[in-house]
């Protein structure tokens, strides 16, 4: 691996078509598949019929695969130039959304884009990694690593993080402090810094909870013993664990769930899909989903690592830890190793906003792939 | 660089510890019992009530069914500050006790009933307080549409729905295990005629100030329980409220010496065993000494009687030589065949023992003869009198309605010709005897009156009386009997201060026959049928 850093070929100025050749398919491959294990899902809860979830879920992933192209084809230069841009269109539209839900629309967080309705925090979590990349990108190595210049990367997290905090969306927030956290990290910041942050974050636990809403309140109690209220707050996580544990080792076959065909399960369709698959496909069904997204996640590491460019590497890195806090998150949640925050599970989920999400990610980190041995200049 | 690239094999160990962690959980899951069975979570909490099914009566009306409703629980480990969560709740629910309480929230318990059953009111408001720690349960409340009218017989249940009395008690099993949701229990009863049969007694028990009243009304042809009444009653959806004056069955459970209306069976025994005829008479001229005792007529002719006087007139002198000549073992015999020196079976547990004599001495025999000195439930009394006019047959009476065309098992203890002579008798006992009160036109009712006097210290109360009437519609094909008991019925003006079963007892028996015959399709006919005037002109006849 890290004779590919030094040998790789340089490819300065390739044509659309050689970076569609450059493209790897066989990455494409794995989330058609993965894709494909939603749709199958989402026809067994529709209790057997395309209609209204895996069509509607098809046609999206159609969508979202010829933008991921799209954007895998980009120039990364150019990517770099839109770094900044991005951010601040992502920031308006967040402060806008924030205002005219407060200004009574209805406390409105979508923007409508005619097939795929998308919030701005969804397109916050890939503009937040991109500015992080640029912002570490222009510096030198041996300026970063100085304190002050972690004042403006810990900005560029805080103040959309805070912004969707207050919308309130947990989940969201937590994704896109976890996920510029993670490229400071990247970065190289002085290791002892995330210590002290692990340290504070705890000793703030304290704050945070009685800033929270009563329903959040409830489900970190409810993650930490949800027997305590079956049938109310507990009862998605043992319904759950129940769907997990009755698929046994190869499930109950497909379409044969009773957890999820006779509604045990609420938002089977979404966040808690995985334990669709987990009760009709048992626990070889949920490794396998489990080992696809290895597979997406590890090739975006190593294109982190054989990256030539700091942006790149930075760029491939973040976005590849936002997609595996998705991933994480929510099987850790439907296992309850966690506590029930809404996170989808990336391509699987019923939904077009996280799905294109996760596919301009990918689509980036597939651009990334496709000039992977391009140096970029420090400064522009 | 060596940082960054350091950084991300930080990421990849990370990335691979973090699937293996999911990975591993997955497994084990998959192995655990937590997702095999439901166990482990229901622990601590009572277990959801499987619905209990319906009791109908034989039209499908409603006498018990469910409300779903819920119940408030907490668990005092997750109670943040009992005080304050006691005395919001207390602002809800204003009988709470408070003090009771405050020392269980503060208990080790896990578990604690704060309220069962709340109103969908009361739950808002309760979930309106936001108290971390409380909880409610999904319940149901058994529910009695009718309230008092079928307290005896549908019962009660506890506040855990299980059966404690009546039917809710000896059907638990088969109404907390039904086959399906849809498999309710059928009972024989007619809330109509349950209605109407509650509402004369009522009306009866008021007027003439009754301590007590037993009512039933009986299919005499295949033992169906149309209606049964014991007064006072209660409300089984309050059931705890109720004194065991009101929850004590006087139909089934208490048993009584019933009096002249066991002139029927006396009678009935005569004819069938050869001992009497119809043309036979007796000297009532003066009261009868036994050893020490005197048995004197309440209605007193002084003079020769026929058998259908005795019976139409209610002479306990007459039945008293009557018995005699029946002889004590064939007596004996008939009370044994007719189910009187046993419990009777029937669907619910609330049922006497009869009380009878160990030993017979003559004495015995001649007031049994007129229902004194055996003591037995109106119940028994009901079943008996129908077989001295249904064919002969006695077949026990039943609660639960198996389906149209169904007839209990009878046992047969007269014959058919005795069945004819007994429907003449009864009725001419309306006609002409101590029942005319009872009589409604077109429905050829027949009856005995019964007046007992009520056993006191060593002696029998002259003044207290069980005073009954049973009843039997139409004559001619009868079809359903009616019996009232009233205990210690006071007379009125309007009576002339007679508190006899003629008086007091009749009237609402004619008044329920009015009221249920059209309702159970008994037709009324325009003149009486003939075979009755035959055996009146037996009493007109002799002189």
């Amino acid at each position: 691996m890290a004779r590919s850093l030094y040998f790789a070929p340089r490819t300065f100025d390739l044509s659309p078509g050689q970076r569609l050749r450059k493209i790897n398919w066989l990455m494409v491959l794995t989330l058609s598949a993965v894709a494909g294990i939603g749709f199958a899902m989402l026809y067994s809860v529709a209790g057997g019929s395309w209609d209204p979830w895996a069509k509607n879920q098809a046609i999206r992933f159609g969508f979202a695969l010829v933008i991921m192209i799209g954007i895998a084809l980009l120039d990364l230069k150019w990517l770099m130039g839109l770094a900044y841009p991005a951010y601040a269109g992502a920031l308006v539209l967040l402060v806008l959304v924030e205002l005219l839900g407060s200004s009574g629309m209805g406390g409105q967080r979508w923007l409508d884009l005619g097939l795929i309705r998308i919030q701005p925090s969804e397109i916050m979590k890939v503009a937040v990694v991109l500015a992080l990349a640029k912002y570490f990108h222009t510096l030198t190595p041996e300026t970063y690593r100085h304190y002050k210049h972690l004042i403006i990367p810990v900005l560029l997290i805080a103040i959309p993080t805070a912004l969707v905090m207050h919308q309130p969306d947990l989940g969201t927030a937590a994704l896109l402090a976890l996920g510029g956290l993670g490229v400071i990290f990247l970065a190289g910041a002085r290791a002892w810094i995330f210590w002290a942050g692990i340290i504070g974050g705890l000793g703030a636990v304290p704050f945070i909870w009685r800033r929270l809403m009563d329903y959040q309140q409830d489900r970190i109690l409810t993650f930490l013993n949800p027997e305590s209220d079956p049938l109310g707050a507990g009862y998605q996580i043992i319904q759950s664990k129940i769907a997990l544990g009755s698929g046994g080792l190869f499930g109950k076959g497909f379409m044969q769930g009773t957890q999820s065909h006779l509604n045990f399960l609420p938002e089977m369709k979404t966040d808690f899909i995985f334990t669709v698959l987990a009760e009709e496909f048992g626990l070889a069904g949920g490794l396998t989903l489990i080992s696809l997204y290895v597979i997406l996640l590890l090739y975006g590491l190593y294109i982190s690592v054989s990256c030539r460019s700091q942006f790149g590497r930075m760029l491939a890195g973040g976005l590849t830890f936002i997609l595996f806090l998705y991933v994480f998150i929510n099987i850790g949640m439907v296992t309850g190793l966690l506590p029930v925050v809404g996170v989808p599970l990336p391509l699987v989920s019923y939904g077009g906003s996280a799905m294109l999400t996760v596919m301009i990610a990918y689509g980036l980190i597939l651009s990334v792939g496709v000039q992977c041995g391009v140096n970029l200049a420090r400064k522009d | 660089m060596e940082t960054v690239r350091n950084r991300l094999m930080v990421a990849v160990f990370l990335f691979v510890a973090a699937f293996l962690l999911l990975s591993a959980r997955m497994v084990g899951l998959g192995f655990s019992p937590v997702g095999q069975s439901g166990e482990h979570w229901t622990r601590g909490l009572p277990a959801y009530q499987a619905k209990r099914v319906d009791i109908l009566d034989r039209n499908g009306v409603v006498l018990a069914t469910n409300l779903e409703t819920s119940s408030l629980y907490a668990d005092p480990k997750k109670v943040q500050n009992p005080e304050a969560a006691v005395r919001k709740l207390a602002g809800v629910l204003p009988d709470l006790a408070v003090g009771n309480l405050l020392a269980r929230l503060k208990s080790d318990k896990r578990f604690v009933w704060v309220r069962r059953k709340l109103t969908p009111q009361q739950i808002y408001q309760v979930n309106a307080l936001g108290l971390p720690g409380f909880f409610f349960q999904a319940e149901e409340q058994r529910v009695y549409p009718h309230g008092p009218l079928f307290a005896h017989l549908v019962g009660y249940v506890d506040i855990d729905g299980r059966g404690l009395g009546g039917i809710e008690y000896n059907f638990d099993e088969r109404l907390k295990n039904p086959l399906d949701a849809d498999d309710n229990l059928v009972l024989s009863f007619d809330v109509r005629v349950q209605h109407a049969l509650r509402d004369e007694m009522e009306r009866a028990v008021r007027i003439f100030q009754a301590k007590a009243a037993a009512g039933i009304v009986l299919d005499v042809n295949n033992g169906e329980v149309l209606a049964m009444v014991s007064l006072p009653d209660f409300d089984p959806n309050f059931a705890g409220r109720a004194s065991a004056d009101q929850i004590f069955n006087r139909a089934t459970n208490g048993v009584y010496e019933l009096g002249s209306v066991f002139k029927t069976l006396t009678v009935a025994m005569g004819l069938d065993s050869g001992a009497i005829t119809l043309a036979d008479g007796y000297d009532a001229t003066k009261p009868l000494k036994v050893a020490s005792y005197t048995i004197t007529d309440d209605h007193p002719k002084a003079r020769y009687l026929t058998v259908p006087e005795i019976f139409i007139y209610s002479s306990n002198i007459g039945a008293a030589q009557m018995a005699l000549d029946i002889g004590a073992e064939t007596q004996q015999a008939y009370f044994e065949k007719l189910g009187l020196f046993t419990a009777p079976f029937i669907e619910i547990t609330e049922v006497g023992r009869p009380i009878y004599p160990a030993y017979w001495r003559d004495i015995n025999t001649m007031t049994a003869a007129y229902g004194h000195g055996i003591a037995i439930s109106p119940l028994q009394l009901a079943s008996a009198v129908a077989a001295t006019i249904n064919g002969g047959y006695l077949i026990p009476a039943t609660l639960v309605h198996e389906g149209e065309g169904f007839r209990m098992p009878g046992k047969k203890v007269f014959s058919p010709e005795v069945s004819e002579q007994m429907r003449a008798l009864m009725r001419l006992t309306v006609i002409e005897g101590t029942g005319r009160q009872a009589d409604v036109p077109g429905y050829l009712v027949g009856g005995k009156t019964g007046t007992a006097e009520k056993p006191g210290e060593g002696v029998y109360q002259k003044h207290a009386t069980l005073s009954s009437f049973v009843g039997v519609f139409p004559m001619d094909r009868p079809r359903y009997l009616v019996l009232v008991v009233l205990d210690e019925p006071v007379g009125t003006k309007e009576t002339f201060n007679f508190s006899g079963g003629g008086w007091v007892a009749a009237p609402p028996v004619g008044r329920v026959i009015a009221r249920i015959a059209p309702i159970l399709g008994v037709e009324p006919l325009a003149n009486e049928v003939r075979g009755y005037q035959e055996v009146a002109l037996l009493v007109s006849d002799i002189p």
